[in-house]
């Protein structure tokens, strides 16, 4: 498919020995320890793990809201210090939408405010990018008049309309609930596969890792670290692990975490 | 396969989480059944009577309480007939009219309408550059919450005896006490606004890369709207209460007087009728702001935007 590109000596993003710590009143907390993963062009990487791995927190850093205590993130050689335009985000929250602007304006706003449009054109894409979410007839609608994965529908299309690079999600279907969750999984796969980027998106299910992947990174927690790496079959080989197989091993994985913190 | 052994069998039973799902039933469908469309049912929505609408409008509902208190007010003092002590609301009615014809009365009201527009606006933009400071510094911020603490418990009428020594008998004494009186209140609400704004927001505006002043109107100002406007609200009605009462206090000196003037001169003249005239005023005057001013703000905004709930 996209194998044009000239193999690069440096992978497209590449996170090393990235160490997070944060401060609360009391203590300074080690959130992720030397961690290390990287990502190609038009992957779509999931960074899996149970809550408080701080699997959000390395994608904040990725995005550049939060300095790495250690270590560095480089994306396309260049060192991530700060957040900007050529990595969109879609956040879990759904306040993530500017309550004072509809649906559309939204959309305009970003594309307008990140400079890569006039107005007018922005308008026009805009339109386009609601359309391509379902979301034609609710253009005029402010964000509290739509529905939760309606407003998720929003965010994703104002974060694609960015078209940055690269796509950072943090857990953007995760307060969806199950009927519109998975209807959204499919939809963010089949816009993905109009208009490839790469994505990085955290989750903590595992069946969503398994849908959404190309790869899976699994942390453990308490500090996060990568525990393991995969890559989910192409239904059509028969070759490594099926998709059963990788749920059954990341639960074992998981599990035997848990043992050593039971006592 | 190794693990597919060591999944769920080797899962001992008492640890947290560690229970081995449940194999899942199998269902059987027993039955379906077919539903009513909504067309085919009786009416779902029946409309009210006119009456009936009617009483649903909250301002309709206040008018008859007003109405009532009116009625009650005008059979009291038919009552106790003594025009000195209390006058009819028909005699505060018609106080009232004569005075706007005469044209004194509209004269007080702009005259305290200016010193108040000059000294709230002074306030406002005092209280906005005293939230810049306490947004960039933490000494600012201190102060701020110092301040605030210690001033907004100070009536703004207990400093006019100060503000007559510093600044005499007049309007620059009266617009002192005014701007102290907004300036805590408004301050506290903006600053609040502002550190309340969600840090998914925040992220959202520094992903597009806008600049400081872009950041401030395009995200931190609209998203601390809700605040803000409580903010002008609470200022205007502050300031609003302490020029009346401060034009009572000394209003005598000054040629030019305010509404508060208005009633402590008729008073002097024994005209009680227009001192309630006065008084009916200030409510009218007040309810004009609040309600078309500050409420069309809010419908046209906040309310709009469902960032505040009716």
């Amino acid at each position: 498919m996209c194998e044009a590109s000239a193999p690069d000596a440096r992978p497209f993003l590449e996170v090393s020995n990235l160490t997070l710590q944060y401060k609360t009143a009391r203590y300074l907390v080690t959130a992720t320890s030397n961690i290390g993963f990287h990502a190609d062009s038009f992957d779509r990487l999931i960074l899996l793990g149970p809550s408080g791995c701080g699997k959000s927190t390395i994608l904040k850093a990725v995005g550049g809201y939060i300095k790495p205590a250690g270590g560095e993130i480089r994306l396309q050689g260049k060192l991530v210090t700060k957040p900007g335009a050529d990595r969109g985000m879609v956040f879990q929250e759904f306040d993530q939408l500017l309550p004072w602007k509809t649906a559309l304006e939204n959309i305009v706003f970003a594309v307008t405010s990140a400079g890569r449009l006039p107005r007018r054109q922005a308008v026009a894409e805009a339109r386009e990018w609601l359309h391509k979410v379902n979301l034609t007839a609710f253009e005029n609608s402010y964000p509290h008049e739509l529905s939760g994965g309606m407003k998720q529908r929003v965010a994703i299309a104002r974060c694609l309309a960015l078209r940055s690079p690269v796509i950072l999600m943090d857990e953007p279907f995760a307060s969806l609930d199950a009927f519109s969750r998975s209807a959204m999984q499919e939809e963010l796969l089949s816009l993905w596969e109009e208009n490839r980027r790469t994505l990085i998106f955290v989750t903590h299910s595992i069946e969503e890792a398994l849908i959404l992947g190309t790869r899976i990174i699994l942390f453990s927690s308490h500090p996060g670290q990568v525990r393991a790496e995969f890559t989910p079959v192409r239904r059509d080989t028969a070759q490594g692990l099926r998709g059963k197989e990788v749920r059954e091993r990341i639960e074992h994985l998981l599990f035997q975490d848990r043992v050593d913190y039971a006592i | 396969m190794p693990f597919e052994a060591n999944g769920r069998a080797r899962r001992p039973e008492n640890l947290p989480g560690g229970a081995p799902p449940a194999e899942a039933p199998e269902l059987w469908l027993d039955a379906e059944y077919g539903i009513t469309r909504a067309g085919s049912l009786p009416d779902l929505r029946v409309h009210l009577s006119v009456l009936e609408r009617l009483w649903q409008v909250a301002m309709v509902r206040k008018g008859c309480i007003v109405l009532l208190l009116a009625l009650i007010w005008q059979v009291y003092a038919t009552l106790l007939d003594n025009d000195l002590m209390f006058p009819a609301f028909d005699a505060a009615l018609l106080a009232l009219c004569e005075a706007v014809v005469r044209g004194e009365l509209l004269r007080a009201v702009s005259a305290s309408l200016r010193v108040l527009a000059a000294a709230y606006v002074i306030g406002v933009v005092a209280a906005g550059l005293l939230t810049v400071f306490a947004l960039t510094t933490r000494f600012g911020s201190d102060f701020l919450e110092t301040c605030t603490g210690m001033f907004n418990l100070l009536p703004a009428i207990a400093l006019l005896p100060l503000a007559l020594l510093w600044f005499g008998l007049g309007y620059p004494s009266i617009m002192f006490v005014i701007v102290h009186s907004v300036i805590w209140p408004m301050t506290l609400n903006i600053y609040s606004g502002f550190t309340g704004v969600s840090k998914t927001l925040r992220m959202v505006g520094r992903n597009y890369e806008l600049s400081q002043p872009a950041f401030l109107f395009k995200i931190l100002i609209p998203a601390a709207l809700p605040q803000i406007l409580t903010g002008l609200k609470i200022g205007w009605a502050f300031s609003w209460r302490t020029l009346i009462a401060s034009e009572l206090v000394f209003g005598v000196s000054s040629g030019s007087g305010g509404i508060g003037w208005f009633i402590y001169e008729k008073k002097n003249q024994l005209d009680i009728a227009s001192v309630f005239a006065g008084l009916i005023t200030i409510i009218i005057i007040g309810l004009l702001v609040e309600n078309l001013l500050f409420n069309v703000l809010e419908a046209k905004t906040i309310r709009r935007w469902g960032m505040k709930s009716c």
